[in-house]
Formats: C-alpha cells, structure tokens, sequence
C-alpha cells in the first residue's frame, strides 16, 4: 500500500475533506432515519395517550371520587374501579415481596458466587428463556400450581381464584425479567472495585455489601420497576387464574382476610369493558386506562427519583 | 430539594418508609372485617354470557339489600360454566340452553344435584352491517344454512354459496350477489352456538348427512360483544348474538327477518318472542347446586329474590322477554319444590 501511494496523497484527501464542500449522503440518510423511528414512536404514544386521555376524560372530570372508588357494575354510569384498583395493589405488594427478594437474591447468586461452570451456564441460558415465555403460560402454571394444587392456603372458599394466586402468579412471571436485569447490573460493577475490596481485607460478603450493591443499586432499581410495571399490565394471567369480571361485592376490602376472597383487577377490568357494546363502557374503559397508565407512572417515578438518590450519593 | 444536603436525605428516607408503613397499616386496620348481623355467605355465579347480564342486575338489587353477602358473577360461556357447575365451583350455572347428558354425567360423577330453573326467554337475532342492502330483509333456514352450515366451508363471497342454495330450495334471498361474506359468531363454548345449531342447522344437517355443526371458518368469540364489532366491520357481513346483545346495540346493527313456519317473514321483537312466531327463540335458565342451598342461607336467599317479581324484572330491564305467568309458575312451584334433575329436554 505504502509503495504504490504517493506521497502527497494522504495530506491532499484530508485537505479534501475538510474543504470540500461534498454532501454526506450516506450519514444523512442513516440520521434521518434514526430521526424518522424516534418520531413514529413519540407520534404512536402521543396518538394512544391523547385517545385515551381524551376518551376518559368526562368521566375522570365529572365524577372522579365515584369512578376511583366505585364497584363493577352493567351500567356504565355507576361503574367504577376501586376493586380494580385493589387487585391491582395486592398484586404489587406480592410482586414486591416475593419477586423481588428473591430474583435480586438469585442474580447476585448467579454473579457473585456460582462458579463458571457448564451448569451455571445453562441456568443463565434457561432463565434469559423464561423471560421470553408468554405470559399465557405463566397463567397455566400459575392456575396448576396456585388454583388448583395450593387452593386450600390461596383462597380456600374460593377455589384458589384470588389475589394471593394472582400475585405469586405474576411475581413468577417477573422473575426472570428481575434476575436477569439485576444480574446485568451487578455483571457491570467494574472488578478493579472487588478487587480494591479483597485487597484491604474484606469478605465476599462484605465486598458485595459495602461495594458491588451500592454501584448496581440503581441499574437493580430500574430493571426492577420496569419487572413491577409488566406485572401490573399483564391481563392473560388473570383471566386463567379466575379474576372475576362481571359482578363483584366486596372485593375493595384492604383487610388482609379478604387475600383470600374473590377479586379483580385493573388489567381484567379494562380487558372487560373493552369489549363491552353500551356507549358509556368506552369512555370509562379509557379512564381506566388513564388511571392504570398514571399508576405505572407514578411506579417508574418512584423508581427514577430513587435511583438518582443513590446515584448521588454514590 | 435538589440543595438539600445529602445527610438531610438520608436521614429522610426511613422516614418517608416509616410513614408509607404506618398508612398501609392503618388501613389494613381500619377495614373492618364484615358487618355484624344480617345474612352473610357467598354466592359464586358463573356461566352464559347471554344469561350475565340478568344475574348481574339480580346481583346488583340483593346487594344493596344483603351488603355482607359476597356475590361474584362472571360470563365464561355456558359449557364453561357447567364445566365449573359439576367440579363444584360454583353455586348457580347460567345456561342460555339445556344441561347436556354428558353434562348431567359429569355432575353425578361428583354427586352434584342441580335445581333447573327457566327464567327467560331469548332469541337470536341474526345480524348484519345496517349498511347492508345487497342481501335483502329477510332469510330462511335454508338461507342460514347455505351460508354458515357445515357445507359452506371456504365461501368467502355471497355468492359462493348460490349452487348449495339452489340445490337447498326453500331459500327466500337466495341467489345472493357476488359480495363479501364475513361471518363472526359465537364460539363453540357458548350457549347461543349451541341454540343456532339446534335451531337453524340441525334439521337440514340431518336430512343431508352432514355434521350438526356450522362452517368451522368463521370468526369465533364467546364474548357477544366482540361479534356485534365484528359484525359492525364489513357492510356483507353475517353474524348471530342473543337478542338482548342486539337490543342494546340497535343503532350499529341491522337484524334479518326470518321465515317462520308459515312462511312468513318474522323480526325479532319482544312479541314475536313472547308468542313464539319468530323462530329462533330460546329458554334461558339457571342451575343451582342443590346441596348448597341447604346449607347456605345466602344462596336460598338469593334464588328466592331471583324469582321475586322485583328479581324477575330484571329479565326485561336487560332486553329479555319475560316467561308467560304460567311458565313463571311452574319455574317457581319447581324452585318451592326443590326439584333436581333436568326437567324438560
């Protein structure tokens, strides 16, 4: 190359390219279309968010404590979402409480202490799998296990089809979503860091206390909530585990004894009214939908302001 | 906030946990467990998504009577809920047709008793777009079978099924022009499937050799909404729901005529099912467990308001057409009765 190059040759094409005035074809073309991808995904939200926010928008308005509070109902007018609402907490917390212990226990597990063997690489493939189940298959295992087997601890004066199955349900669906991301998290601590903390004498243990957590706290928070916000919008689940959808007394009790008693939840509801023919049922099918979308919202809020707390103070 | 010294925040954040905690406790604690006195139980009602809607209504009245009463009523479709009926789910089976033999099987096999109990009156309506003027007002059973029948698989055009209809006879609209045919209907699981099949098919599959069934190839869903959008979606299209579902959806759908008996072209209306000139009509019922009516109050309860002038008024206030007195009658002499089996069939 060097031979059959003049020597002038390299100055003069630098020369070029700083002074001439050729049109950058190719890089426009790939910005544009970069640009074109972000528009089509801020237009497609902003569509959805004005329809819904301008379909539920009278109900949210003229009678919002009845709307929140209120029961199923067959009349448009009357409905409400508080049962929903309720089904759609619980299953929260359990998500919380069980999913998340144990997916971010597993993951440090994964990352900090199983040895590189061929079997820890199979769990790792098999989990990256589970995360790509449909969620119907969760529903199955969940109505197998949950409903049927564990019926008499889940809900024994109702077949099992309650909350409790519904939320451990939905936390094994999030399970892999929250090992992998926290494993991701943990796998993007820097070694210098571990090895900073072995060198001044520390355990593993302390080591993954006092540096690996603190440095992946954030990441782990994210992938986390993201996990959280799935499980809150998932309805195929609960339509398997038994979520009731036409008539429902008492299901917005907070009392932990009615865990075990009939329930429905925000997804099932929207599913519900979604289908429903009356003309009142699309307006506050779309205000349910307002509601769910701010909760989730209100989920990733808590998750960023968290996070960057602890960056902060990282 | 965004000067605030980190120290300041760290000690808020307990805090702030402390203070969620102490909410979430509060109301946990200030939920009351149940009320005192009254009837308490719980009723689980699932079943037809035709019959949902009156025992929603029914739900709805005797709760604001009975508050600590739990009821839950769903829509699955009827097999579903006979499926749920005779594991021992639940407490009433809405049915929009009579318990099946293998059904009633089912049931002894789990040494459940049903108290069968007729409580309306439906027809089926069969619709289309209210854009449709290719078809014309009025079809008769062979119409409805050279369309939708078990030899009408892969018709996806009108006219597709003029040769079957030709060789049918007795047809009314037929030969039909060369237009889209998109059939939605209810799934297999439902009830009202069932009832079209008995109703519009069965005779005509019989005398040919073919099985009693529809086309397999139409859009299927259990829930009648979801047929009556469907419907909605092509200006051709063909589809059947309960007659309520259609009352309640008037403006977005036209119903066919449909030649009775006498030859006449008959539309659904209350009357016309009342008297039963309209053809494609149907009784709608509930199954109650027999032997939790004995031990839950609720339950009994709940079945007698079901069958009380104020619950039976229900049966209208959703687009149903009321059982003549003495057909009331006789579903209330059965219920006073207690008495289990299938009762007509």
């Amino acid at each position: 190359m060097i031979g059959t190059t003049p020597a002038t040759y390299a100055p003069e094409a630098v020369r070029k390219r700083l002074q001439g005035k050729r049109f950058d074809a190719k890089g426009f073309a790939f910005s544009a279309c970069l640009l074109a991808a972000l528009l089509i995904t801020v237009t497609l939200l902003a569509v959805l968010l004005y329809d819904v926010i301008n379909g539920g928008w009278s109900v949210l308005t003229s009678r919002p404590i009845e709307f929140l509070t209120g029961s199923l109902s067959s009349a448009a007018a009357d409905a409400g979402i508080g049962q929903g609402l309720r089904g759609t907490f619980f299953i929260a917390v359990f998500v919380i409480l069980v999913a998340f212990p144990i997916g971010i226990g597993a993951a440090i597990y994964l990352e900090e202490y199983a040895p590189s063997t061929r079997l820890t690489r199979l769990i790792d493939v098999n989990i990256r799998n589970l995360a790509g189940v449909p969620s119907v298959v969760y529903g199955l295992l969940g109505f197998a296990i949950f409903v049927k087997a564990l019926g008499s601890f889940t809900g024994p004066d109702a077949n099992g089809r309650t909350v409790i199955s519904a939320g451990l349900t939905l936390a094994i669906l999030v399970l892999p979503i929250v090992i992998i991301t926290s494993a991701e998290a943990i796998r993007a601590v820097p070694d210098s860091l571990r090895e900073a903390g072995f060198g001044v004498g520390a355990t593993r243990w302390e080591v993954i206390r006092s540096h690996v957590l603190p440095y992946a706290g954030p990441g782990i928070l994210t992938g986390t909530v993201l996990a959280l916000a799935r499980a809150l919008g998932e309805a195929a689940p609960l339509i398997l585990v038994g979520a009731t959808t036409g008539f429902l007394s008492g299901g917005d009790s907070y009392n932990l004894a009615s865990l075990q008693g009939r329930f429905t939840a925000m997804p099932m509801v929207i599913y519900n009214w979604t289908g429903r023919p009356q003309p009142g049922f699309e307006t506050a099918t779309a205000a349910a939908i307002v509601v769910l979308l701010a909760v989730v919202l209100v989920a990733n809020a808590t998750a960023i302001l968290l996070r960057n707390r602890y960056e902060k103070r990282r | 906030m965004r000067h605030s010294a980190p120290a300041q925040g760290r000690l808020k954040a307990p805090s702030h946990l402390a203070r969620l905690l102490a909410a979430l406790l509060t109301a946990a604690a200030c939920a009351s467990p149940g009320g005192a006195g009254g009837l308490a139980g719980s009723i689980v009602i699932s079943g037809s998504s035709t019959v949902e809607p009156i025992s929603i209504a029914v739900a709805e009245k005797f709760h604001e009577r009975h508050p600590v009463v739990d009821i839950s009523v769903d829509g699955p479709g009827t097999g579903d809920g006979f499926e749920l009926f005779c594991d021992g789910e639940i407490h009433i089976s809405n049915a929009s047709r009579p318990i099946r033999p293998a059904e009633i099987a089912d049931c002894e096999d789990n040494d459940i008793q049903f108290i069968e109990l007729k409580i309306a009156i439906d027809g089926i309506a069969v619709l289309t777009s209210p854009n449709n003027n290719a078809i014309g007002e009025c079809l008769s059973f062979a119409d409805l079978y050279s369309v939708v029948g078990p030899e009408s698989r892969r018709f996806d055009r009108w006219s597709d099924a003029n040769s079957l209809a030709a060789e049918l006879g007795e047809t009314h609209a037929a030969p039909f022009p060369d237009v889209a045919l998109d059939v939605t209907g209810p799934g297999e699981e439902s009830g009202t499937y069932d009832s079209f099949v008995e109703i519009v098919i069965e005779e005509i599959a019989a005398e040919r050799g073919q099985p009693e069934q529809t086309r397999p190839d139409y859009q299927a869903s259990a829930d009648d909404n979801v047929v009556v959008q469907g419907v909605t979606g092509t200006d051709t299209s063909l589809g059947w729901v309960g007659y309520a579902f259609f009352k309640s959806n008037k403006s977005q759908l036209k119903a066919f005529e449909i030649v009775n008996e006498d030859g006449a072209c008959v539309a659904a209306t209350p009357s016309s099912l009342a008297d039963g000139s309209y053809p494609i009509s149907r009784p709608l019922f509930i199954y109650v467990h027999a032997e939790k009516v004995e031990d839950n109050e609720a339950l009994s309860e709940f079945v007698d308001f079901y069958l009380s002038d104020e619950g039976i008024a229900s049966v209208t206030e959703v687009g149903y057409v009321v059982l003549t007195p003495g057909e009331l009658e006789a579903t209330k002499d059965a219920w006073e009765a207690r008495e289990t089996g299938a009762r007509d069939t």
